[in-house]
């Protein structure tokens, strides 16, 4: 009997395969760490290899249609999904099959089936607000350190009575027969990388960080301005495989990084007039039809240095001095840029080691690995264990969907 | 017949600055508007209640609250609950697209009232739904038996379905069969195809049939006919399937026209996948003279990443020469292996086998060959290496060339017949690279593998296992029971001109040819035929029809021209007013981001959803003039980003480029229609689109054709 299938992590894999569970009638309870779903996908505005907005989800006999935004996905309206925010795994017993599963949950303070975004509490508190337009499930967020009296009166004048303050951790107790850890990745920060100086200035950032400043509904309204001081920026310089191939971090290549960099440097190139991007690399991995994003990047006057950073020096005036070996003409190059962009490599995510001690899996790079049966099978990473997108190793999106159904496809035949 | 319809007007907990009371009288005399009510909160459970009983006492319901994304889910749950299924209720959203956009006035107050009006005009129309019921076979093929098929078909037998696995050549395994060792496993392709093998052949639910070529298919998702010619057989063979899934591979460039390397002519010039051949069958030898080998140049990129041949990167040849370079040097380690390349792309932890190779020696020059050729016995081999600026010689015993992967023969040939989109460079198209990777364009068509591009073994065999779940839910278990939400064809009304199977983003309908009967010279040979449980209900068809054959049973031609007419109700003499016809997909989700972020637009316009652009046809643009519309806008997906097989909104470009000719034929400014498109990560679009066509209809003035109108336009025929 398959049910109920727990899915640690609601991004982009953990999302897939719930919606596809619950599709073939199977019950799935989805445990999300963070309030929202969405993962890393929610902090980036255009995703490759469709260029257009990472707030796809896809649709479902429920939803009819390819793909939805996730704010139309109405995980918490859907029949055979329990979509659980804030909570995190603690322990996990039994067997395989029927698995013993401890949860804690860490209050919302808002019951987002009662929320309705009327805005009266947003309105009002700064306490309140709405974290993302794409935020799902649908529902105000509190910060609790900014609670004050007057948030208490407009929680108390909640027309839904959605808001309680003075809601507690609680934990519960589930038996499940499949685990899927969809656990992620998390962007490395460089801190303590010394050729990078990420962390000691402000105009130093990595991907994910510029993914935000150039989205149009974000603080600047996707205008690239220095974090500095809000200086206009003139020149961008992205650096590759930070943290990435390198003996004294992590010895992977991590995949997806080059086509983020380029897309990101195409959109400045291509959308924001007369500012210039250079591309420090060692190779540029632009698998299969990504190879466009490098086209497309030579096209638009994008700059390529094959070498490596060896110092930034911040100047007075706000600028960045950036030192590089270019190993083509075996030279010394000093550039000035307004915004230095680290290529930042993916780690595991947090609580995935957990995992795979408490699971007693194998671990491949710190990402789960898939069982070793001679069988090259991706996504079984133990009896009634299974693994999927990012938590795997770096994926693109289309893969980290791919390998939710297989999961599911595999759990539905079985476990086997 | 036009029914009444209940009004449920929601408040959002008391917080949507509207005037209902004004909303509530006036919709009070509206002829239609069987009933009006206020709640507070709709999408809660009293509200939910209210929303039961409404549709008990009226039978039909028309919503104004906040956007139906969010409400209609919880609806349906709660109706569901009960047993009511395909509910007949109209949302209008008066919170995103209207309270958080616009500022109290009576202008908000008319957008209200006439969005009403329009959807209970659109409700009036409405027919009860009806449940229908299919079976379908548990029955698929699958045709190529490489890594990709076999693990598919092991997959589909164990959810329930008998397989026939199709295979061109005379044994299953595809290329793994000749790879002696797959990074990063470290295992050879036979021992990562045996136990695939082995399921296949002792599983009595998969019919391995080898020496197969698939001619052609007929049919569609449920009952598809395979047409194939065996081995050996004169007479062609048919199977009847319900799925199909194309699995066929690639095929590796054979670069004989690249004079450079000297390939084909020179036998010691050999390719990645000949030399994978010949190791896993135990040889190494020059091949010219059966000398041995002591140095070996790979050439990288031999036809990829160029604009000749293949402009893409191929993925797997670098990963490939690695492999096959740690392969050579563990038979004899005095091997001196070169890599001549332009980027080494090795994804994740082949980068460990990169890192391994160096180590164990090979050579890697970045840069690329000038020319490769013979003398005496020997090759001769001239290449630029980048990083020295310098150009050196070698003289290898083996030159291996890295070579593109392309499409296999007969893609586009099957494609005529099995209606799957293709790519530029000649692979499977798939439905939605970001979330529907497997899916092609035609239901029940699926690919998996290399065939839809450079694929790792991992990447095909996570395919596969996905395709079994996809075709697992596609047919439903063998049996479709459901209220169909679709396209109906009357089928007397049926000119046979084909618009529709032709446009049609998914090919779902089909042209069957007509019986005799009538008079031969009148006849009709063919009509189209559509399924309406394999329609994705975009309602392209319905927009080309010449003859209003085709509609969606959701909306009709007469329930969209009354739902405009009802919307502009309000347009007139002194207030021009700006209809918007919006795709429920990606427009819909733009308009509901900039509500939810309260950008502020003009009250004067109107807003009608439709399934997908491509359903608005030039007729439907024009009565909205005719119905006192000043301009019109079509708001759908970004370009290639239709969410209909990625087409309808090319349809909808069409009827829009086709209406503005009209227009100007008869003297009118063709600015009075603009289609823009949209993605919700830009709500800007939206507000700055619907900005525009405000201005143009300040500009140009109401129409010239409507009632109250005519003689007031601005145009003035040159």
């Amino acid at each position: 009997m398959v049910g109920p299938v727990l899915i640690v992590g609601a991004g982009v894999a953990g999302m897939t395969a719930a919606v596809e569970l619950a599709d073939a009638g199977v019950h799935t309870v989805l445990v999300e760490r963070l309030s929202t779903v969405g993962g890393n996908a929610l902090r980036l505005y255009k995703a490759f290899p469709t260029d257009d907005c990472f707030f796809c989800f896809e649709g479902n006999r429920w939803r009819p249609g390819i793909r939805k935004c996730f704010y139309r996905s109405a995980l918490t309206d859907q029949p055979n999904i329990d979509l659980r925010v804030n909570t995190t795994v603690v322990d996990i017993s039994g067997t395989p099959g029927s698995f013993t599963v401890r949860l804690r949950t860490e209050p919302t303070y808002v019951d987002p089936k009662k929320c309705i975004l009327c805005g009266l509490c947003t309105t009002r508190s700064e306490a309140f607000k709405l974290s993302s337009p794409q935020c799902q499930p649908q529902t105000v967020s509190v910060d609790p350190t900014l609670l004050d009296d007057e948030a208490r009166r407009v929680a108390s004048e909640c027309p839904t009575h959605a808001i309680d303050l003075d809601a507690t951790p609680s934990e519960d107790t589930l038996v499940v027969s499949d685990i899927v850890i969809a656990t992620g990745y998390h962007e490395f920060k460089p801190q303590g990388v010394q050729e990078y100086g990420y962390g000691e200035h402000p105009n130093i950032i990595t991907q994910l960080e510029l993914a935000e400043m150039l989205d149009p509904t974000g603080p600047s309204g996707g205008v690239l301005l220095r974090p500095s001081d809000g200086a206009p920026v003139e020149r961008v310089m992205m650096v590759q495989c930070v943290g990435s191939r390198s003996v004294d971090h992590f010895p992977f290549c991590s995949k997806i990084c080059c086509v983020f960099a380029l897309k990101h440097a195409n959109i400045i190139a291509q959308e924001h007039n007369g500012i210039r991007v250079d591309v420090v690399y060692m190779d540029i991995r632009t698998y299969d039809r990504h190879e466009r994003y490098y086209r497309m990047a030579r096209r638009a006057g994008v700059g390529f240095i094959r070498g490596r950073v060896s110092r930034v020096v911040p100047r007075d005036d706000g600028r960045l001095d950036v030192v590089i070996y270019d190993s083509l003409l075996d030279q010394y190059l000093q550039y000035e840029v307004d915004l230095f962009v680290l290529s930042s490599a993916l780690e595991p995510s947090e609580g995935t080691a957990a995992l795979i001690s408490q699971l007693g899996l194998q671990d491949r790079s710190g990402f789960v690995a898939p069982v070793e049966d001679g069988s090259v099978d991706g996504v079984m990473a133990g009896d009634h264990v299974f693994v999927c997108g990012t938590a795997l190793g770096p994926a693109e999106v289309p893969e980290s969907v791919t390998q939710a159904r297989a999961v599911v496809s595999r759990i539905l035949q079985g476990g086997v | 017949m036009a029914e009444k319809s209940a009004v449920l007007l929601c408040t959002c907990g008391g917080q949507l600055n509207l005037d209902y009371e004004a909303l509530v009288d006036r919709l009070g005399e509206m002829e239609l508007a069987g009933h009006v009510e206020v709640h507070d909160l709709v999408c809660q459970p009293d509200g939910l209640d209210v929303v039961k009983r409404l549709l008990a006492e009226h039978g039909r319901l028309v919503i104004a609250a906040c956007t139906s994304q969010k409400l209609k889910p919880r609806v349906d749950m709660a109706l569901q609950h009960d047993g009511v299924t395909a509910p007949l209720i109209t949302y209008v959203n008066i919170r995103e697209q209207l309270a958080w956009v616009h500022k109290p006035s009576p202008e908000a107050t008319e957008k209200a009232l006439d969005t009403v009006h329009g959807a209970i005009s659109l409700s009036a129309l409405a027919e009860p739904p009806s449940v229908v019921c299919k079976d379908l076979p548990r029955h698929v093929t699958i045709i190529g038996a490489g890594i990709a098929g076999l693990e598919c078909a092991v997959n589909l037998s164990r959810l329930g379905y008998s397989v026939a696995l199709l295979e061109r050549s005379d044994e299953v395994g595809g290329h793994l069969r000749r790879l002696p060792v797959i990074a990063p496993t470290g295992r050879s392709g036979p021992e990562v195809l045996g136990p695939r093998i082995d399921a296949v052949m002792s599983s009595d639910r998969i019919d391995v049939m080898l020496g197969v070529d698939v001619k052609f298919v007929e049919g569609e998702v449920g009952s598809f006919k395979v047409h194939y010619t065996a081995d050996g057989s004169q007479e062609d063979g048919v199977i009847e399937t319900s799925a199909v899934v194309l699995a066929m591979g690639f095929k590796e460039f054979k670069p004989t026209m690249m004079d450079e390397y000297g390939y084909g002519r020179n036998p010691d010039v050999i390719t990645q996948y000949e030399l994978s051949t010949m190791l896993s069958e135990g040889r190494l030898e020059r091949p010219s003279d059966g000398g041995s080998v002591k140095e070996v140049v790979m050439v990288q990129c031999v036809g990829s990443r160029s604009e000749q041949f293949k402009r893409d990167c191929s993925k797997l040849c670098c990963t490939f020469a690695i492999d096959n370079a740690l392969e050579l040097l563990e038979r004899d380690p005095a091997i001196r292996v070169h890599i001549v390349y332009m980027d080494i792309r090795v994804p994740f932890e082949n980068e460990a086998v990169y890192r391994e190779s160096r180590e164990k020696g090979v050579d890697y020059i970045r840069g690329r060959v000038c020319s490769v050729w013979q003398s005496g016995n020997n090759t001769y081999l001239r290449l630029y290496d980048s990083l020295m600026d310098q150009y050196f010689q070698l003289s290898p015993d083996l030159v291996v060339l890295s070579s593109a992967l392309l499409p296999p023969d007969g893609v586009e040939e099957l494609a005529e017949t099995l209606g799957y989109a293709v790519e530029y460079d000649g692979h499977v198209k798939e439905l939605y690279g970001k979330l529907r990777r497997v899916e092609t364009r035609r239901r029940g068509v699926f690919a998996i593998g290399a065939v839809t591009g450079p694929q790792f073994v991992s990447e095909a065999i996570t395919d596969a296992q996905a395709a079994a779940l996809l075709v697992h839910a596609e047919l439903q278990g063998g049996r479709i029971e459901t209220v169909p939400r679709g396209a109906v064809l009357d089928l007397d009304s049926c000119v046979g001109c084909s618009l529709c199977a032709q446009h049609c983003p998914r090919g779902v309908p089909l042209m069957i040819e007509q019986d005799g009967g009538a008079d031969e010279t009148e006849k009709i040979q063919f009509k189209a035929a559509i399924d309406i449980l394999n329609c994705h209900a975009c309602g392209v068809c319905q927009s080309l029809c010449p003859s209003g054959a085709t509609e969606l049973n959701f909306l009709t031609n007469e329930q969209l021209w009354a739902q405009t007419k009802g919307a502009l109700s309000h347009a007139g003499r002194d207030r021009p007013v700006t209809l918007c016809f919006y795709c429920e997909e990606c427009a819909a989700s733009t308009i509901d981001i900039a509500g939810t972020l309260h950008m502020e637009y003009p009250a004067s316009t109107r807003l009608i959803p439709v399934p997908c652009a491509g359903r608005v046809s030039a007729i439907d643009i024009l009565r909205a003039f005719e119905y006192g519309a000043a301009t019109v806008m079509i708001a759908s997906c970004e370009k290639n980003r239709c969410h209909m097989g990625g087409t309808g909104n090319e349809i909808a470009q069409a009827q829009v480029d086709v209406t503005k000719e009209i227009l100007s034929a008869i003297g009118w400014d063709s600015r009075r229609v603009e289609m823009y498109r949209m993605f919700s990560a830009e709500p800007e679009r939206f507000r700055s689109a619907i900005a525009e066509m405000v201005e143009r209809a300040h500009d140009l003035g109401p129409t010239p054709v409507h009632l109250g109108t005519a003689g007031q336009w601005k145009e003035v025929v040159s």
